[in-house]
């Protein structure tokens, strides 16, 4: 089946300008997704994690069983978990493997929806194989309708991928920042190693090396491998590119880039020594020329190493312990109700497949505007559409609007550079904050603003807009983007727009 | 002759599946070694296996009460740089 996803035909204005890997490298110009060999599409395309559609309505858990680690990055502090797979700063409850089993089959009967567990955490899943593959090996057994994905550094995948193989594992993912040993010690101060601690450009070479072993083995054996990067400016941005184009051509069918969250209350190296993240922008840029146009996984928010629920929601709350340990579970007959729930959920995205691909196609018949690609920001609490007022939402899902149609951009975290608390360091507001993180968008697509965000944002050049209130996103997107077409307002380019197309 | 964890220990768990002589265990309110059973690793490895496997600077002592791993040997932040930026933070 042909996945619609809306990048049937990609801006070319985009590509063309951003220089360096632009479309020849590591970016294609036709749909990346559709690009796919038919057996991979297949595993992703309902995969909450992967495909933009299905992350609507199927859910993905992690389990926290595996607390040691074998290396070092300098923007982890070891306190918290694994900062290669969840947002710094987040402790997960530690799960032997018998309670994650538990945990896993009373969350899947209880959320037919969950259809994906993870292990990534808190430490490096593959340093600590024996907790980590028996939890797999169980719920092989014991729930076979769950896939399974596991996370790693890389350091000890070459010897776990015999046993990865022998799973119900779904993929793998690596975490690669590098492949060249001078950057990898930059950002790897030692690895442990054959028994010792291994320093500097030694150890990062060897981290390397199977990093790079591990993902062509894993291709070998037919296992799909995911690979992320930490985008570290001054470090290793500009190298990153050379990271996707090595990457893939080894086979990889993703290459996700996730930002640097470097705070000093962390009392990491990173944090402590003042290296700054990347900002929305930066990040954006970045993800355009190295994801190219696959849509898949600009909605990763970096979850929890025990996260429950659908992406950006967690329910873990519900299923603690205590809770679990009181639940009695009937396993053949809750996979009985999650067949018949799958199946349902199936037919509703086939059918919304359907109608995307229609509608696709009658765009295509209308006479084509020429106006140039404008990003719009959108508060959304799931379903596809427009339900959340501007004040709840803590991350807004970022379209971009053009003749060519309306394609998903990426996540911003509203409270991303805000500890959370009402100000921060120059006693900013958190609604600046926010602002501030909507940056080179022009309009904001919400269901209810109040007063004084309104003034706010319209003073930032951001217009905000409570008329398309449970409407389906995309559509709203067009309407507001063919308003602002009619309106005059896209002939001129402002400069957050010149940004994207110069 | 044995070595200790001390309080700086944040639980990682790192050092236990790496000990020859299953001295490490976990504790309340961190991991412990059993010095009755710590063997310094002699005659299975060169060097302390908890102490080059441990992320933590300072939080493993050696028999002398030293730090097998001192600040500043491990993260790479130079210890008054540390020091500066968590008396900013408690500034605030
Ligand atoms: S691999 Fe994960 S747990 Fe290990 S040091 Fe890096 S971020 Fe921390
Ligand atoms: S020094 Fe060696 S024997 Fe003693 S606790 Fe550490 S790893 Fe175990
Ligand atoms: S490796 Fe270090 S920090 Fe981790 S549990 Fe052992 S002593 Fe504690």
């Amino acid at each position: 089946m042909q996945l619609p996803v809306l990048n049937d035909t990609p801006s070319h204005a985009e590509h063309g300008a951003k220089g360096g890997c632009a479309a020849s490298s590591c970016g294609t110009t036709e749909n990346q997704m559709d690009s796919l060999p038919d057996s991979i599409r297949e595993k992703v395309q309902n995969h909450p994690c992967y495909s933009e559609d299905a992350h609507h309505y199927f859910a993905r858990m992690h389990v926290a069983v595996a607390p040691a680690c074998n290396i070092q990055c300098h923007y982890c502090n070891r306190k918290y978990d694994c900062a290669n797979e969840s947002r710094p700063g987040v402790v997960s409850e530690l799960l032997t493997p018998d309670q994650a089993v538990k945990k896993t089959m009373a969350v899947a009967a209880n959320i037919p929806q969950m259809t994906v567990l993870g292990i990534a955490g808190p430490g490096d899943p593959l340093a600590n194989p024996e907790r980590t593959f028996e939890t797999f090996r169980r719920l092989s057994e014991e729930a076979p309708d769950i896939k399974l994905c596991v996370s790693t550094n890389g350091l000890a995948l070459p010897d776990a991928v015999e046993e990865l193989s022998k799973h119900n594992i779904d993929h793998v993912t690596i975490t690669i920042n590098t492949v060249d040993p001078e950057i990898g010690a930059k950002i790897y101060p030692w690895i442990f190693w054959k028994n010792r601690r291994i320093k500097g450009i030694k150890g990062a070479k060897i981290l390397i090396e199977q990093q790079q072993k591990g993902l062509e083995m894993l291709i070998a054996k037919g296992i799909l491998v995911k690979v992320n990067s930490v985008m570290i400016p001054g470090v290793n941005d500009q190298h990153l590119a050379e990271v996707s184009k090595v990457v893939k051509s080894k086979g990889a069918f993703l290459h996700n880039v996730m930002p640097l969250i470097a705070e000093a209350e962390h009392g990491t190296f990173y944090g402590v020594m003042g290296q700054r993240g990347p900002t929305p922008e930066e990040l954006q840029d970045l993800q355009d020329s190295c994801s190219g146009d696959m849509n898949m996984m600009r909605h990763c928010r970096q979850c929890r190493a025990d996260a429950v629920g659908m992406l950006g929601e967690d329910r873990g709350d519900e299923f603690t312990l205590d809770k679990i340990e009181d639940m009695e579970i009937d396993y053949a007959s809750a996979m009985e109700k999650r067949k018949v729930i799958h199946q349902a959920i199936q037919a509703e995205m086939d059918s919304k497949r359907l109608e995307k691909a229609e509608k696709a196609q009658q765009h295509k018949q209308v006479p084509k505007l020429t106006t140039r690609p404008v990003l719009m920001a959108v508060a959304t609490s799931g379903q596809g559409v427009i339900n959340m007022h501007f004040g709840h939402a803590k991350e807004f899902l970022i379209y971009e609007a053009s003749p060519d149609g309306v394609r998903f951009i990426s996540h911003r975290k509203a409270d991303q550079y805000c500890a959370g608390d009402t100000s921060c360091g120059d006693g900013e507001s958190v609604l600046q904050v926010t602002i501030r993180a909507l940056s080179g968008c022009e309009a904001v697509l919400c269901s209810k603003v109040g007063y004084e965000p309104w003034e706010m944002l319209e003073a930032a050049g951001i217009a905000p807009n409570g008329e398309h209130a449970m409407e389906p996103i995309e559509e709203a997107v067009m309407a507001v983007y063919k308003e602002m077409a009619a309106a005059g307002k896209l002939d001129a380019k402002p400069e957050a727009a010149a940004r994207a197309s110069a | 002759m044995a070595v200790k964890i001390i309080e700086s220990c944040v639980n990682c768990f790192a050092c236990e599946p790496v000990c020859p002589s299953k001295a490490i265990f976990e504790a309340k309110p961190h991991f412990l070694v059993d010095a009755s059973k710590c063997t310094e690793c002699e005659g299975d490895f060169p060097v302390f296996q908890c102490a080059s496997i441990c992320p933590i600077e300072g939080a493993i002592l050696d028999s002398f009460g030293i730090a097998i791993n001192p600040p500043g040997s491990l993260t790479g932040i130079p210890p008054e740089k540390m020091a500066e930026a968590m008396a900013e933070l408690q500034s605030h």
